[in-house]
């Protein structure tokens, strides 16, 4: 705009991964000077689209042009000698090397060693950052990897910078100096891709904001026009069909009356800070929050998995904080992992092994046959497990009856809490209602269930109440009146402040 | 106790940027308790021999760190060894220069080596299934070369080769060592050369850094293979004659453990080729100290073994160490810091 010229123009890049479409047509320029924030939730494709524009990934269709001109055949070494370079988001240093090493290699230019020396050390004075250049990348905090990587996309001669979070382990101070460099590849004509999650970020710095919802663009302009409300409005979803026709309704529990079935007060460890928040009988509640808020890492903590710094984990009552995993399901509490695939299922033995797993050892030596065939069947006809043959292995059933017969298993033990980590990520929509009627089908039955979801929707749908952890921490909680999408958008992103 | 702690993380950082120095201090370590139950174990002679007898595993060794680097591992050593030991020695008993059979083993070895590197890259076979099945059959293929019989009349010139010394030192031991040199200066120096370190260390980060993985991975299985078919051109002229169909075998278990002792890491990224020839004189001089030992020879595994999994347990409380760590920082990252109001 304004006379800049044009740097890089994407047009309907299109791509997917196993039929499942993560770019749905999405159309990108950035000119000169230009700072263009790249807003979104989890999944919406920022990192696939960014990881077309480095060459790493190659799009199904769309072009793709570099000053104007078309670019075939495309990889990452094309990228760096058109200047386009990547700060990832997660450092990607090799740990056995020097940072001076990290900093050299695969840059596409000639330099000579003292020449690279001299360069890296200007920019360090210029960004107040402290490193020896001999020191192994291995013994660098994750802050400093960081910076390392930032000095490697400013050491070579970039066109188009993409920044993805770069301050999401930046103390307040460096993010301050890191947006004055910014500020000055701006001024040198830089185009600059800034990926983030924190809205303040956006308007502090940037000249243009793009939202990326579900594979396609929702919003684009000059970041004078927008308002952070604007911002959020745009990550919301237009319509919710893909919930199908599932109705919840929500409860309020008398909390002056009741006890809390968990209270966790104050509890900190690796990854959050100061949690404190309480499950009452027969009730969902649910923590809401991105992907890296900390969540699973509460969930694993007051489970047994790891040990907490700090705080105080109740269930009716009885102090369970820093038992093992062991201890904590004695005590009636139930998890169910992230990944069902990964932690949940042993795939490759029958149904009724998996249903009886965590209750085989209150047997005697051999095991109960009898039993557990009774407890399966109780189970199947419960949750309406489609099988064939309780002996068939549990790999050949559909996912979303693979997390019913988890849910089984989860329920053979008689639990008083159940923790649900995302229970319905790469499910289809009919298995998703299936598993939202199991969780109402447990609350009414008066079990209380603890919800993680990234799903923004479905925890909107189904929770009685939500708190919402934003970067470790947990201020907000929003009653069952209070819920509704933008909400849970707002407290996802640090914005919501009350009604 | 926190000045002892200090003393043993300096040492802990400094063997760990210093591989090598470890499995020099375990050679000089053999050398020095041999030399004090039998003097002669000291003498230059017996040093030099050590060295010359260890040849055919420092140039396997060389060429199998190299795909160690990347995070590979080349099973088939072993088999290309054999292959090319009876290709090359049937070449020149049926009057072919030795010159026809260096580049016949050459060919051997560049071929099979791009059949390994294809299928790790391109077909992403895991490289220890399809190197174990290479060498499988690798070894039939050997048994039907020679129809099942040693090859045999070989002429006293293929000795030659391997016999020459300059002043009473092995022509052979000096070249090999020379381009071990050249070798680890390549890969530790040349900004090419450290590719194979960075694509072990961090494939992903070897991506992004625009460095061509699929075609450093096949370079270095070729490497590989190639050196093991010199390695086998070498071997067939030292036996000299009746090279037997087992030529080769367990080759490429030695040869790993040689590596490993010479501090190249199986997780990849970490080793040099000087480390890996260290580690190949050290499971050569086991050997030749038990017989100055009189000790039976079978206790050559139980030491070499042990220093084995003492090296790769220090090398996993390393990593499972370091991954703790990360993991920490990356979590705690995370957390928004609340700043005290000023």
């Amino acid at each position: 705009m304004d006379g800049h010229r044009q740097l890089v123009n994407l047009e309907n890049i299109m791509k997917s991964f196993n039929q499942n479409a993560v770019l749905k047509g999405v159309s990108l320029e950035i000119n000169e000077s230009e700072v263009i924030s790249i807003i979104g939730g989890n999944g919406a494709g920022k990192s696939t689209l960014m990881k077309i524009l480095t060459g790493v990934y190659k799009p199904d269709s769309g072009t793709i042009r570099i000053g104007g001109e078309i670019v075939e055949s495309y990889n990452p070494h094309v990228a760096h000698v058109k200047g386009i370079y990547l700060v990832p988001q997660e450092p990607v240093l090799f740990p056995n090397m020097t940072i001076e090493q990290n900093l050299g290699i695969g840059h596409p230019g000639k330099l000579k060693k003292s020449e690279l020396r001299a360069k890296a050390k200007q920019l360090m004075e210029q960004l107040e950052w402290n490193l020896d250049l001999n020191r192994m990348a291995s013994s660098l905090s994750i802050a400093e990897q960081q910076q390392v990587e930032i000095i490697k996309g400013l050491l070579r001669d970039v066109k188009v910078l993409i920044l993805d979070e770069p301050t999401s382990s930046l103390t307040f101070a460096e993010t301050e100096k890191l947006f004055r460099i910014i500020e000055k590849l701006k001024a040198n004509g830089v185009g600059i891709f800034y990926i983030t999650h924190r809205l303040d970020e956006v308007f502090q710095i940037s000249t243009h904001a793009v939202i990326l919802r579900d594979g396609k663009v929702t919003l684009k302009g000059d970041i004078r026009e927008f308002t952070k409300d604007m911002l959020i409005q745009g990550l919301l979803p237009i319509d919710s069909e893909k919930k199908g026709k599932f109705s919840f309704v929500k409860r309020r529990v008398n909390r002056v009356k009741e006890e809390p079935v968990l209270q966790v007060r104050g509890l900190s460890g690796d990854g959050f800070r100061d949690i404190s928040f309480d499950v009452y009988r027969g009730e969902v509640v649910g923590l809401a929050g991105l992907v890296g808020a900390g969540r699973t890492e509460i969930a694993e903590a007051i489970y047994g998995i790891t040990k907490p710094y700090s705080g105080q984990v109740l269930l009716n009552g009885k102090d369970i904080t820093r038992l093992s995993v062991r201890e904590t399901i004695d005590q009636g509490l139930a998890y169910i992992p992230e990944d069902r695939f990964l932690n949940g299922i042993f795939s490759i033995t029958s149904i009724t092994n998996n249903v009886t797993a965590q209750i085989i050892r209150n047997d005697r030596f051999f095991l109960n046959r009898k039993l557990e065939r009774t407890v399966t069947d109780e189970y199947v006809s419960k949750l309406r497990i489609k099988i064939v043959d309780q002996e068939d292995e549990i790999r050949s059933l559909s996912g979303g009856n693979q997390q019913k017969v988890v849910i089984s298993r989860i329920l053979a033990t008689k639990p008083q809490l159940i923790i649900m980590d995302e229970p319905t990520r790469g499910i289809d929509a009919a298995a998703r209602s299936d598993i939202y009627n199991i969780i109402g089908q447990l609350r009414d039955e008066g079990y209380s269930i603890l919800l993680i979801s990234s799903d923004l929707e479905e925890i909107e749908l189904i929770c009685d109440r939500i708190y919402a952890i934003y970067r470790g921490r947990c201020n907000v909680c929003l009653e069952a009146d209070e819920i509704d999408v933008t909400n849970v958008m707002k407290a996802a992103f640090g914005t919501y402040e009350g009604v | 106790m926190s000045r002892m702690s200090q003393i043993s993380v300096s040492v802990f950082h400094f063997l760990r940027k210093h591989r090598e120095f470890r499995t020099f201090g375990f050679l000089i370590a053999l050398f020095v308790i041999v030399g004090i139950f039998n003097a002669s174990y000291l003498t230059p002679d017996n040093m030099e021999n050590s060295v010359r007898s260890s040849v055919v595993y420092i140039i396997m060794a060389t060429g199998m760190t190299f795909v160690l680097l990347t995070g590979n591992i080349d099973i088939s050593v072993g088999g290309v060894l054999g292959l090319s030991a009876a290709v090359s020695a049937t070449i020149v008993r049926n009057g072919g220069s030795i010159v026809t059979a260096f580049v016949a083993v050459i060919v051997i070895g560049l071929i099979i080596g791009l059949l390994n590197g294809l299928g790790v890259s391109v077909l992403k076979i895991q490289s220890f299934i399809l190197t174990l099945g290479m060498n499988e059959v690798l070894r039939v293929v050997q048994v039907i070369f020679q129809g099942g019989r040693n090859v045999e009349g070989l002429p006293t010139s293929f000795q030659r080769i391997t016999q020459h010394e300059i002043l009473g030192v092995s022509t052979l031991s000096i070249v090999v060592i020379l381009l071990v040199i050249g070798i680890h200066l390549f890969l530790s120096m040349n900004r090419k050369g450290r590719y194979f370190a960075a694509i072990g260390d961090k494939e992903e980060g070897a991506v992004l850094a625009g460095i061509p993985v699929k075609r450093y991975k096949i370079y270095a299985f070729m490497m590989s293979s190639v050196c093991a078919a010199i390695a086998g051109l070498i071997f067939a002229s030292r036996i000299g004659n009746n090279i037997p169909t087992t030529a080769g075998l367990g080759y490429e278990m030695t040869v790993i453990a040689a590596c490993v002792l010479g501090g190249v890491s199986l997780a990849g990224g970490v080793g040099s080729v000087l480390g890996a020839t260290i580690g190949a004189i050290f499971m050569t001089s086991i050997s030749s100290a038990l017989v100055f030992l009189k000790v039976d020879a079978f206790w050559k595994d139980v030491i070499s073994g042990s220093l084995l999994i003492l090296i790769v347990v220090f090398d996993m409380l390393l990593i499972h160490r370091n991954n703790q760590k990360a993991k920490k920082q990356r979590l705690n990252a995370r957390v928004l810091e609340i700043r005290k109001e000023m």
